[in-house]
């Protein structure tokens, strides 16, 4: 939908002749040149070019107790041309800077799948590929987001469209007026995009928002109308949620003031959904401002629903090495590491020695989850913060 | 039982034995007598000071029956030397000597028409012109086996002058079977023997392609069986220096050939024996001897008893006597043993090293090391269908594997099993059986496997400038190598083994008596000095080639990061000419230029991260000792120094 919207504008502006750039994408542009500007003075210093790109990793965040998210520290990555085990990357990252400045000036957005296939060819005189694959692009994509201090929309691009949306909001969606009450058994797709030039909020009657993590759950959420019947908005972000979900739900959060309660399984997997939801990921530590919900709250499933749903025991997932090891880990998160309720979570799952996913409360009753288990959780605020 | 002991004529000892001198085969045989007549030949033109010219012609007469004959342009040998020299064994002029030469013992070139007469019946035939004023004289010498005595055939055992009038020669010559190339002095012999000739290796053509790397003055024209003429030109025109002759070192005498001594030197005091029968000993020397052994330096030697002998004996090896002169020796040198492997042998790094001299057992030696690595080929890849189909017929390996390895230079067991590998043929092929086409098989196999890995270290030995062919692994200079730690420098080694790799190595063992383990001198005896010094000697230039291995690798690291940087400036340079519209080919070429600055850069500090590599590389630019051969132009270069990695180009 994103890409309707941008292709609309640029034949707005090829009808006015010359791309015209809006002004964010003249900032972006000047952005890019500085970028290549600093290789060409390099090059006439005979210095060795190189860019400092922040850092993304685990040691460059810091959790602020303060915003009650992750933010991103001032370490930088040094990536030299002429460096052997970097002249390769600084290359990539220099292709996809060109890319970028392509789709700009042509007023396009591309996926970012679109764009390796932009940037991917055969290097002079060798048989090596710039990108063998698209997992080589993408990690350089995020390079070039933070190195310009620009989000991936600003460089026009964006990700696969992931997760769906259905409750009582009426929104503009490029200039589209969608009521999310009215969009049958599919819902509402959440554009990669949703930032305020393109999606608009006209009119919400929901009270809160529930977040679920899989297609699945979701599907039986919508079929049995929930949302109608508790007044809210039903998401779905199909495992780990794409940014369009975050910003999304961040921005129904901050500009609607809907409270976030996720639905998620009780694993370490479904654990982490909910820590990035809530404080924002490592690896887009730089967009957490825009995208966590510290607020969020975790709804389900719970250590010891086995036992207070009374499950039957065909139902349980034993954990595997990778399981603990990950379990460990999410409970020594800094935003983690303070709450007994989090740890006494963590430390009960490991007790059990096995996982529950969501579906299996089906094994109670087919609708046990839309008519039994959330409404009581949410009546009693039987939550972990 | 008492009438059937007599006397056991040495002539008779070796015609049972002949295995001892080195006639155990055919094969082995025909080798032997070229060898022994190209010894005598050198040894007779370096006394007399003359720069050896040979002419070595392998001559097929009869299925199994060769004819060799080898002249040499020395000063010819006079009537009533040639049937002694020629007939007679343990006759000659080396044995009671202390002096380097190749003979020693007098036996080889006797026995090899001793050999020869058994086989055929042939007289040994000599040529001899000792002056350009007189005829060559023709001599047919026989030996008379029972009695060790030779006597002259022809001319009712006088011998014959060839005819001076050309015509009159030619015929003369032609009837009695032999040659003569027209000289103004020097020797012929010809020897008819019963032989079979085989190529590969301890063939007769390699034996004088290594005399050659040994002898690097020596001239050898040498014509083969099939017709093919061989020249091997000398890479100096000088003549070794002539190694003196020296008294034994008194460490050297056993008890028994002291006592012997004392016998013969009658009525002289004890002081002037020691002074007069060894080297090394002053009069201040002897007088310590007589002190030790509690003997008065004016004792007679006649009246010396058993036991004082004893003590006398003891006193010499107590007291501190300085080493032998060395002068005895004649070493090829560094820089000629360089200059022959590099003629014989192609490739890009050569070394060399020459120990000082040292004692075994009283007798001076010296070892001399030669290491020539890479560049080459094995054999096996140079040879023709045609070649290998006429070697695998005349081949008398059992299995193809041990058909490969004896056949070619540098093919180790493991080169061997590729190989067979390739060609899909079974461990147990007999070579003699292979069909036309196993054989292209096998060619083709032989062409495109690169056995350079799995090719073992090619050994040459040589003992007083003579190469030893045959029984590699019981011979010390072998044993040293396998012994030594090689995989320091750069090559792989299995324990116990030869190490692997293109490597070429020669070790030369120069002494005034070679302890050879057999009459036949086939291989070294394990004197525990000898091995050290050879040891000495293998590290060395192994040093050397582990020094130049490492900068190789290095160069070629340098090669390739640069190749890294350069395969994706072009790709920098259009990626940042969309974004800003800068030009291209200009940012190209000055990011060219920082990438020649920054692997320069790398390329001093990898030099001058470890100071000892740098003083290393000096040492190896600056040593005369090493040869460097620039594979990409052929060019020799001393001074041994290599490109610099790949240079760098301009893109398209």
């Amino acid at each position: 939908m994103a890409k309707r919207v941008k292709r609309k504008r640029a034949a707005a502006e090829r009808g006015n002749g010359a791309v015209k750039p809006s002004s964010r994408d003249r900032k972006t542009l000047g952005d890019l040149t500085g970028l290549a500007d600093r290789v060409v003075t390099a090059a006439q210093r005979k210095r060795d070019p190189h860019v400092d790109i922040p850092s993304r990793t685990l040691s460059n965040v810091s959790y602020n107790r303060r915003k009650r998210f992750i933010e991103m520290g001032s370490n930088t990555n040094r990536r030299q041309l002429f460096n052997l085990s970097q002249a390769k990357a600084y290359m990539q990252t220099m292709l996809v800077a060109s890319g970028c400045k392509r789709l700009i000036d042509e007023g396009k957005t591309t996926s970012i799948r679109g764009l390796y296939y932009l940037l991917k060819h055969t290097i002079k005189g060798t048989k090596e590929e710039t990108f063998a694959e698209q997992s080589e692009c993408d990690p350089i994509i995020e390079d070039v987001e933070v190195l310009l201090n620009s989000l991936r929309e600003e460089l026009h691009l964006f990700a696969q469209k992931r997760g769906d949306m259905v409750g009582e909001i009426t929104l503009i969606d490029s200039g589209d007026e969608i009521d999310c009450s009215r969009m049958g058994s599919g819902g509402y797709g959440i554009p990669s995009i949703v930032e305020p030039e393109v999606i608009q909020f006209k009119k919400c009657d929901a009270k809160f928002i529930l977040h679920v993590e899989k297609d699945t759950v979701w599907q039986r959420f919508n079929e049995d109308k929930f949302w109608r019947k508790h007044h809210c908005l039903l998401t779905h972000g199909a495992g780990q949620p794409p940014r369009g979900v975050r910003r999304m739900l961040h921005r129904l959060h901050d500009e609607l003031g809907l409270p976030v309660y996720c639905l998620l399984d009780n694993d370490p997997w479904g654990y982490y959904i909910y820590s990035v939801i809530k404080q924002g990921s490592i690896n887009l530590a730089f967009e957490s401002k825009r995208m966590a919900i510290p607020d969020a709250k975790y709804l389900g499933l719970r250590s010891r629903d086995f036992r207070r749903c009374e499950l039957s025991d065909s139902v349980k997932i034993n954990l595997n090495d990778t399981d603990r090891k990950r379990a460990k880990q999410i409970a020594s998160y800094p935003w983690f590491e303070n709450k007994q309720p989090w740890q006494k979570e963590i430390a009960e799952m490991l007790a059990n020695g096995f996982k529950l996913e969501v579906e299996s409360l089906i094994s109670k009753d087919i609708s046990y989850v839309t008519e039994e288990y959330v409404p009581e959780r949410l009546e009693k605020q039987d939550w972990l913060d | 039982m008492a009438k059937a002991q007599r006397d056991i004529s040495v002539s008779e000892f070796f015609v049972k034995n002949r295995h001892l001198l080195g006639f155990d085969n055919p094969r082995k045989a025909l080798l032997t007598t070229i060898k022994e007549a190209v010894d005598n030949s050198l040894d007779a033109c370096e006394e007399a000071g003359i720069l050896p010219e040979l002419w070595v012609h392998v001559e097929q007469t009869a299925e199994n029956r060769f004819k060799i004959g080898v002249q040499d342009n020395g000063p010819g040998i006079v009537k009533t030397q040639i049937p002694n020299i020629f007939g007679k064994l343990l006759y000659g002029s080396k044995f009671h000597r202390l002096r380097m030469s190749r003979g020693q013992q007098g036996i080889g070139i006797s026995a090899a028409g001793m050999y020869g007469m058994l086989t055929t019946g042939k007289p040994t035939k000599i040529v001899s012109k000792t002056s350009p004023r007189k005829p060559a004289h023709y001599y047919e010498v026989q030996i008379d086996t029972k009695v060790n005595k030779p006597h002259i055939c022809n001319g009712r055992g006088e011998g014959q002058d060839i005819p001076s009038r050309p015509e009159a020669a030619r015929s003369y010559i032609e009837k009695h079977g032999i040659e003569w190339v027209e000289a103004p002095h020097g020797t012929r012999v010809t020897i008819e023997l019963e032989a079979k000739y085989q190529r590969g290796r301890g063939s007769v053509d390699e034996y004088l392609a290594q005399t050659a790397i040994a002898n690097p003055h020596v001239t050898i024209h040498y014509l083969d069986p099939e017709g093919n003429e061989h020249h091997y030109l000398p890479s100096t025109e000088e003549l070794p220096p002539e190694p003196k002759e020296i008294k034994p070192h008194p460490y050297g005498v056993e008890l028994g050939m002291l006592v012997k001594m004392l016998n013969d030197a009658k009525g002289i005091t004890l002081s002037q024996f020691l002074r007069d029968s060894f080297s090394r000993v002053s009069p201040g020397v002897a007088k310590r001897i007589c002190q030790n052994a509690k003997l008065s330096t004016r004792a007679s030697t006649g009246r010396i008893s058993r036991n004082e002998v004893d003590a006398l004996y003891k006193a010499i090896q107590q007291t501190k006597i300085s080493a032998p002169a060395t002068d005895c020796i004649s070493p090829i040198g560094e820089e000629l043993l360089l200059k022959g492997l590099h003629e014989v042998v192609p490739a890009e790094f050569y070394a060399a090293a020459t120990r000082p001299p040292n004692v075994y057992r009283g007798n001076p030696f010296l070892i001399e090391v030669a290491i020539a690595y890479g560049g080459a080929s094995t054999t096996a890849q140079k040879v023709t269908r045609e070649m290998l189909a006429e070697l695998l017929a005349e081949s008398d390996a059992r299995t193809l594997r041990q058909f490969l390895t004896m056949t070619f230079n540098g093919m180790g067991s493991e080169g061997a099993a590729k190989i067979l590998g390739e060609a899909g043929f079974g461990a147990r092929v007999t070579p003699g059986k292979l069909k036309a086409k196993q054989i292209d098989t096998l060619h083709h196999a032989l062409q495109n496997v690169n056995i350079d890995d799995g090719q073992t270290m090619n050994v040459y030995r040589f003992a007083n400038r003579v190469p030893l062919l045959f029984q590699p692994g019981a011979c010390a200079i072998t044993q040293t190598v396998m012994n030594t730690n090689w995989k320091s420098y750069g090559l792989s080694q299995s324990r116990g083994s030869l190490p692997s790799g293109p490597v070429t190595l020669m070790v030369h063992l120069a002494s005034v008596w070679v302890p050879f383990t057999s009459e036949s001198k086939e291989a070294v005896a394990s004197y525990p000095e000898i091995q050290k010094d050879i040891r000495l000697a293998l590290q060395s230039v192994g040093r050397k080639l582990g020094m130049y291995l490492r900068r190789r690798q290095k160069v070629r690291q340098e090669g390739e990061r640069r190749n890294v940087f350069l395969r994706y400036l072009g790709e920098v340079a259009d990626a940042v000419h969309q974004i800003n519209e800068t030009d291209r080919d200009d940012l190209y070429h000055r990011l060219l230029s920082v990438a020649q600055v920054k692997t320069a850069e790398a390329d001093t500090r990898l030099d001058t991260r470890g100071r000892k590599i740098e003083e290393e590389d000096d040492d190896l630019e600056a040593d005369g000792s090493v040869l460097i051969v620039d594979t990409h132009d052929k060019a020799i270069n001393t001074n041994g120094s290599a490109s610099n990695g790949a240079p760098i180009t301009e893109e398209e």
